[in-house]
């Protein structure tokens, strides 16, 4: 195979406050450049383990890794990794869409003000590249000082997606970035996810089964926070190994 | 067909008695108001705003004194009490989010709330006026200020916890800390929410009486001096309602018109900023 692992999780367990096993002993990798899906029944822990790839969780009391997450070379659950400069290299896009209370312009700048980025030259190019990347560009090119709440609410997530672009992370995580979403907008976010795989790797939580046949090239199947099975996505939705993934695939339960 | 007819003469009886018991409330607000108005603007005249008080049996005379006062004295409450109220929302919503601390803090400032303002007078009138001896603006600016604490930092709390969580995450995820994650996105988010809440407590103090009488104390003559005893509307009200003199009572009708107009704006205004915000 000459795909080069971007991130993975080796024998990951996580724990909620409380003791609440939602991750167990999870080994899953995700590709360079390539497009990886988690997929399960509700509760299974595929948001859990999106969360566990920036760190989310240590915004909560008492939650606890074991295991690693090994990124570059390193364990990025260790101690002494700086959470802000692994956020600003692995971004994230929520469910529902998050537009700060700004303008259009001031969203995207965000995070590169965040770096240290005050020249306004810079800041406009890369807003309109970040925009241009995120396909947005062309809706919202005279409306850049206008409050983002204004937009759509697909429009939203493309600018959420430009945000996340604007700061260039190896990585993105996408948490159900289209389940609030109309079936127009879910379309072009699903296109746009194909087209930013050339520049970076995606890890995407999805409940929509189709969704994932259709962008994803590798997918993880997960139940009762394990991981049943993890492999090429087309072999996976033909020919699945293990028969829960089968069952699930097939509408047997979920 | 009777159970019909039975179900709209029960329905045209509860709308009868609701409505006599908000009119009946009504018609007291709007006896109280009408009061005020028809006795304070034929007392208001210009020399009220511009003139200070002369001696009781001179014709004419104002109360410039007291309305300096007042604006003087509930400036610095503002000044004192909205960066302890908007910080202590701020931990509580914040910081301290779920906590016991958060928890307890959030029950006493309720309690605080519907404290007898008397209360906050004679306790700033031991603490402050006692030992250094005299009456003082200070004193009269730290009674109101304590009082609108406890409103504002509710107010700030609950605006702060409409903030979907989502909101501080997407900023979290961007590599933001989170004193940056507070002041750039959860306060503009909360912005209008809680700019109202302040306004809210400013026409509150603004027409307290009983917590002034103890600490800023009254003075007949025009004084910027925070230090010594200051005007106020309110305590002038209380004086010149209570004495014998018909000038007085006319002026007092006219401060009462004036602060009862200048809280039902502030109130307005918040309540507009309010509907605002939620649409």
């Amino acid at each position: 195979m000459a795909e080069i692992v971007d991130i993975e999780a080796k024998g990951l367990n996580f724990y909620y406050s409380g003791n609440v096993h939602a991750i167990k002993d999870v080994n899953i990798a995700a590709y360079k450049k390539k497009v990886t899906a988690l997929i399960g029944p509700s509760g299974c822990g595929k948001t859990t383990l999106l969360r566990c790839y920036n760190r989310m969780h240590d915004l909560y009391p008492k939650n606890r890794y074991e295991g690693e997450v090994i990124f570059e070379g390193r364990n990025i659950l260790s101690k002494d990794v700086d959470i802000i400069s692994l956020r600003s290299r692995i971004g994230m896009v929520f469910q529902k869409p998050t537009p700060f209370p700004m303008s259009v312009f001031d969203n995207i700048a965000y995070g590169l003000r965040l770096k240290g980025i005050k020249s306004r030259g810079e800041l406009s190019e890369r807003v309109e590249k970040a925009l241009r990347n995120a396909a947005i560009w062309d809706e919202v090119f005279g409306k850049l000082n206008v409050s983002a709440y204004e937009l759509s609410g697909g429009q939203q997530q493309r600018l959420c997606i430009a945000r996340a672009l604007a700061v260039e992370p190896e990585i993105i995580l996408f948490d159900e970035p289209t389940s609030a979403l109309d079936p127009i907008s879910t379309g072009k976010i699903e296109e746009l996810i194909v087209e930013l795989k050339k520049n970076v790797t995606i890890i995407i939580v999805t409940h929509n089964m189709q969704q994932a046949a259709r962008i994803s090239d590798w997918t993880g199947f997960m139940m009762l926070g394990e991981l049943i099975e993890f492999d090429k996505t087309e072999k996976i939705f033909t020919a699945p190994t293990e028969k829960l993934t089968e069952d699930y695939i097939t509408g047997r339960f979920g | 067909m009777n159970i019909e007819r039975r179900r709209k003469a029960e329905n045209i009886i509860a709308l009868f008695l609701s409505s006599l018991a908000a009119f009946s409330g009504i018609s007291w607000l709007v006896f109280i108001l009408g009061d005020v108005l028809i006795h304070g603007i034929g007392a208001l005249k210009l020399s009220l705003f511009i003139s200070d008080p002369v001696p009781p049996g001179v014709e004419g005379g104002g109360l410039r004194n007291a309305f300096a006062g007042q604006m003087l004295i509930t400036l610095f409450a503002t000044l004192i009490g909205v960066p302890f109220g908007v910080l202590g929302g701020t931990f509580l919503a914040e910081y301290a989010r779920g906590t016991r601390v958060a928890a307890v803090v959030s029950i006493l400032s309720d309690i605080m709330v519907s404290v007898p303002s008397i209360v906050i007078g004679t306790f700033i009138y031991a603490v402050l006026v006692k030992p250094l001896g005299h009456f003082s603006g200070w004193a009269g600016a730290t009674a109101l200020a304590v009082i609108m604490i406890p409103v504002v930092l509710r107010t700030t709390e609950d605006m702060l916890s409409l903030v979907p969580w989502t909101l501080r995450e997407a900023a979290f995820a961007l590599g933001a800390p989170y004193y940056k994650v507070i002041i750039q996105v959860v306060y503009r988010a909360a912005a209008t929410g809680i700019f109202t809440g302040i306004l809210l407590a400013v026409a509150r103090v603004a027409g307290e009486t009983a917590p002034l009488l103890f600490t800023s104390f009254n003075n007949a003559y025009f004084s910027l001096n925070m230090n010594g005893p200051i005007s106020s509307l309110t305590a002038t009200i209380f004086q010149y309602a209570m004495g014998p003199y018909d000038d007085w009572h006319a002026q007092a009708w006219a401060a009462s018109f004036v602060i009862t107009a200048t809280v039902l704006l502030i109130t307005i205004v918040g309540r507009i900023l309010i509907s605002w915000r939620l649409k």
